[in-house]
């Protein structure tokens, strides 16, 4: 079998940080080659040089593609190579329908004009062969997250890509969606296409590859087939030392109500199929209660609408620390001691373009207030507190919070959620798209939580955490509650099949 | 980010010397105490309508009735004094009492009623036309009565005597020295590390060199122009305001990430409005003053100075998606709309092709904004 790939000794620095550090390994063509590591491990470095948006002489070592070795120095040249890069956030142009994005850019034409009925054609025979169910002259935009990114790895293959650079595809979408796409994978197998992959969730990782390797600290830790790697051998190289307990939960005393939500009804949600039914439940001091359900059963809705009001109220009281609460506002929440963490971090949790401690305090800055004027040095003695407490890794805190690693944003919106003191937090997806290690990590701080006295609902897709962190379960399914679970009673296959009871 | 914005900034300061050395080849008396003097208080003017603007880019919003609103407010300002016989402070407290209700409704229809502010303020621009032009009843209206000098006049003519502009920068001197010392020792209190004393040292001692050799210069013509002092004080303003309080922050937060700042517990629309209200009040002042300068108020006063404004704002660094900005950047920025302005009209440069030239300047810092955030990915 020939190799497609191969980087040999790839070193790339930025200053101060050696970001890849004599990197090797190499991919056999018509293979599946994982890449595992944690965030800041140095993956989306290599992606970027291998895809020539480094170009090749910012960096040292070598990379060869079939055999040449390859000077990119732009993503058009690795285009022209075969190499193709499917990201996590996509790059479709939704107002256009799925053939204008397959052709865009590259629209055949018949002298100076498009010629669309050659452009449907072609779409339509790429969308066959690859056994899509897709009508070409639908819009993208109308489509749903799993079925987009199909489009777009249809739309890199009918470019002749021979190499496929996959980040993070999986990242947004659901579990049947998740399928499909390794479905294509395996079946990109056949055609002879070699694909690297790159994902945190490592259940799929095993699934799908043929080869993994282990990157730490810009390192190749390990490259060794499939066969001979186990989750927890994967954990473990990952994170450079045994993780024992995945879901440390403890247990502590509870105490009164801090929420209570009976006969909650409410629609007019963006997702606009969707309504909340006659939805009641408490929270206590002290407690974990998580939410379970599927994509779309109205997890955040629910969450938004008691934090910040979103949606149309019909019917149902809140009582929030012993008030009613009826109309509520983010700011109002706040003040009252209630805060939320959502699951879109880069577009509800922070100023991307500005700093950690800028971010860290935005929520809590009227307490640093003197006399009409902010105390940064009182402000910064706290931002640097909370930047240790959440072992935020940053070289300081006046870097911008876009350019830290996934799991490093994530801690700044928890450390700006937690800066407000409250008394109940709403954890949306808390963990999503960040590695395990920092996992652990949010969850010791849950543990933390509670242990303080403070009431936690935590809402996660996947089961495993859910049942391993949470003193109670709720299933949402459709908008409506299906179901209670004790999680040292239950089982994943008791709460999906709650999870599908009214869809 | 830090240090690409002074790399940036640089560029700017060195546009700024290539353009002084140029006029200076085209016409020694450009950088002759009577010149400066002028340039200083046109610098102030546009200066101060561009520091109002600041706040508002900040937001990501846009405000294209300023120049109308100028010429409306300077406007009502001499008519309540010329032909109601005010006395001056009474008439500008009526016009800023305008700008403020004024500004507040087009603040409340943007963000209450979710207009954008380009169509709102485009339609301020033409209603505040009208008004002005009702106002003053399309004639030209003098600054004050018989030609006798008041509060509203002195805006731009009066300058300090020799010995009260030293007296001013001695203070201004003293104040830079004192917050310095100021702060040091609070970093010290709370175990921050602070920059080398010589460092922070040399910074103020740098800028007051900088501000003894203005003095200087101006005190060779008529002293320091109160104008200059008001653009003095409306930029600390200014920058405390942006810098240091709550306010300013959530201003650089709804610019950054709208949504962020909604779920943040930041109130949005409050705070946009008040942007507004303190644009408004900063384009009252830009009335008086341009007024004052020109004499009296007639149909053109204000025209394209939205304009000038924005350019002054974006050459400085201001993005107008919002998010970014800072005060020096504006100064700057109007600095350098100013000594163009300026140096053509010394060069006898024809109308027609000052435009031209003002056009090309904006396009072309925009253009270098784009380059800049480009090289920064």
């Amino acid at each position: 079998m020939s190799v497609a790939l191969s980087v040999s000794e790839l070193t790339k620095e930025f200053p101060g940080v050696k970001a890849l550090d004599q990197l090797s390994f190499s991919l056999e063509e018509g293979t599946v080659h994982s890449l595992c590591g944690e965030n800041g491990a140095g993956k989306s470095t290599l992606i970027k040089c291998i895809s020539g948006i480094w170009p090749s002489s910012t960096y040292k070592g070598q990379i060869n593609v079939f055999g040449d070795e390859a000077k990119f120095s732009g993503i058009s040249d690795s285009e022209k190579a075969g190499v193709a890069v499917i990201y996590q956030e996509l790059a479709l142009v939704e107002d256009m329908t799925i053939a204008e994005n397959i052709f865009l850019g590259r629209e055949p034409k018949k002298g100076f004009l498009v010629d669309w009925n050659k452009m449907y054609d072609d779409s339509k025979n790429i969308l066959k062969e690859y056994n899509l169910d897709l009508n070409p002259s639908d819009l993208v935009g109308d489509l749903g997250v799993g079925q987009q990114q199909l489009v777009e790895i249809v739309k890199a293959l009918s470019k002749n890509a021979k190499i496929l650079l996959l980040d993070e595809p999986t990242a947004a979408l659901t579990d049947s969606e998740v399928k499909i796409l390794i479905d294509i994978v395996s079946d990109l197998k056949k055609r002879n296409i070699s694909c690297i992959y790159i994902s945190h969730r490592l259940e799929e990782v095993l699934e799908i590859s043929d080869h993994i390797t282990v990157i730490r600290d810009g390192q190749s830790i390990s490259t060794k087939s499939r066969k001979e790697w186990t989750y927890d051998s994967v954990v473990s190289a990952m994170v450079g030392r045994e993780i024992t307990n995945l879901y440390p939960r403890k247990k502590s005393t509870v105490g009164s109500s801090l929420i209570e939500v009976e006969g909650l009804s409410a629609e007019g949600f963006s997702n606009s199929h969707l309504a909340l039914t006659e939805i009641s439940f408490e929270v206590r001091k002290g407690e974990v209660l998580g939410f379970g359900g599927l994509m779309g059963a109205g997890r955040s809705e629910l969450l938004m609408n008691l934090f910040h009001g979103v949606g149309d109220r019909s019917k149902g009281k809140v009582v929030l620390k012993e008030k009613a609460y009826d109309s509520p506002s983010a700011k109002e929440s706040i003040s009252r001691g209630l805060i939320m963490v959502t699951e879109d971090r880069k577009r509800f949790g922070l100023v991307l373009d500005e700093s950690i401690a800028f971010n860290l305090s935005l929520s809590h800055l009227k307490t640093f207030v003197n006399a009409g004027l902010v105390d940064g040095n009182k402000e910064m003695t706290a931002n640097a507190d909370f930047a240790k407490k959440l072992k935020v890794k940053a070289p300081d805190l006046s870097v911008s919070v876009g350019s830290l690693s996934g799991g490093n944003q994530q801690k700044v919106v928890l450390g700006k959620a937690l800066m407000t003191e409250p008394d109940i937090v709403f954890l949306d997806e808390p963990t999503r798209g960040i590695d395990v290690g920092a996992k652990v990590e949010v969850y010791e701080l849950i543990n933390q939580l509670t242990e303080a006295g403070k009431a936690v609902v935590l809402v996660s897709s996947e089961m495993p955490e859910l049942l391993g962190m949470s003193d109670r379960i709720l299933i949402l399914s459709a908008g409506k509650i299906a179901g209670e679970f004790d999680p040292t009673k239950s089982t994943q296959e008791d709460l999906l099949e709650a999870a599908m009871k009214f869809s | 980010m830090n240090k690409e914005m002074s790399i940036r900034d640089f560029t700017m300061i060195m546009v700024l010397g290539l353009i002084w050395i140029f006029f200076y080849n085209q016409n020694p008396e450009f950088i002759g105490s009577r010149n400066l003097s002028n340039l200083a208080i046109e610098l102030s003017i546009i200066s101060v309508l561009a520091l109002g603007m600041l706040v508002v880019l900040l937001t990501g919003e846009i405000d294209l009735s300023v120049g109308s609103g100028v010429g409306l407010l300077g406007g009502i300002a001499c008519v309540l004094i010329f032909n109601y016989s005010w006395p001056a402070w009474a008439a500008m407290l009526a016009a800023l009492a305008v700008a403020v209700v004024l500004w507040s409704s087009m603040g409340v229809l943007i963000t209450s009623f979710q207009v954008p502010s380009f169509i709102i303020t485009l339609g301020g621009l033409l209603i505040f036309k009208g008004l002005f032009w009702m106002v003053i009843n399309s004639q030209t209206v003098s600054v004050s009565k018989g030609g006798e000098q008041n509060l509203l006049s002195m805006l731009t003519t009066f300058s300090f005597s020799t010995i009260v502009s030293f007296v001013l920068l001695a203070g201004v001197c003293f104040a830079l020295f004192v917050s310095m010392q100021k702060r040091r020792k609070m970093q010290k209190e709370y175990g921050f590390e602070s920059l080398p004393y010589e460092r922070d040292y040399l910074k103020v001692f740098i800028i007051c060199q900088l501000l003894l050799l203005m003095t200087l210069v101006l005190t060779q013509f008529r002293g320091v122009p109160l104008s200059l002092v008001i653009l003095g004080v409306a930029a600390t303003v200014i920058y405390i305001l942006t810098k240091h309080t709550a306010f300013g922050r959530y201003l650089y937060a709804i610019g950054g990430n709208k949504e962020a700042a909604v779920i943040s517990g930041i109130p949005v629309q409050k705070i946009m409005c008040f942007s507004y209200v303190i644009l408004g009040c900063f384009v009252a002042l830009t009335g008086f003053m341009q007024a004052a300068y020109q004499g009296s108020s007639t149909t053109t006063v204000g025209e394209l100075m939205e304009l000038d404004a924005i350019a002054a704002c974006v050459i400085g660094g201001t993005s107008l998606k919002g998010g970014r900005g800072s005060v020096g950047g504006v100064i700057i920025g109007a600095l350098i709309m100013t000594s163009l302005l300026n140096g053509m009209t010394l060069m006898a440069v024809s109308p027609e092709n000052k435009l031209i030239a003002r056009g090309s300047v904006l396009v072309l810092a925009v253009w270098l904004d784009v380059f800049f955030a480009k090289k920064k990915k």
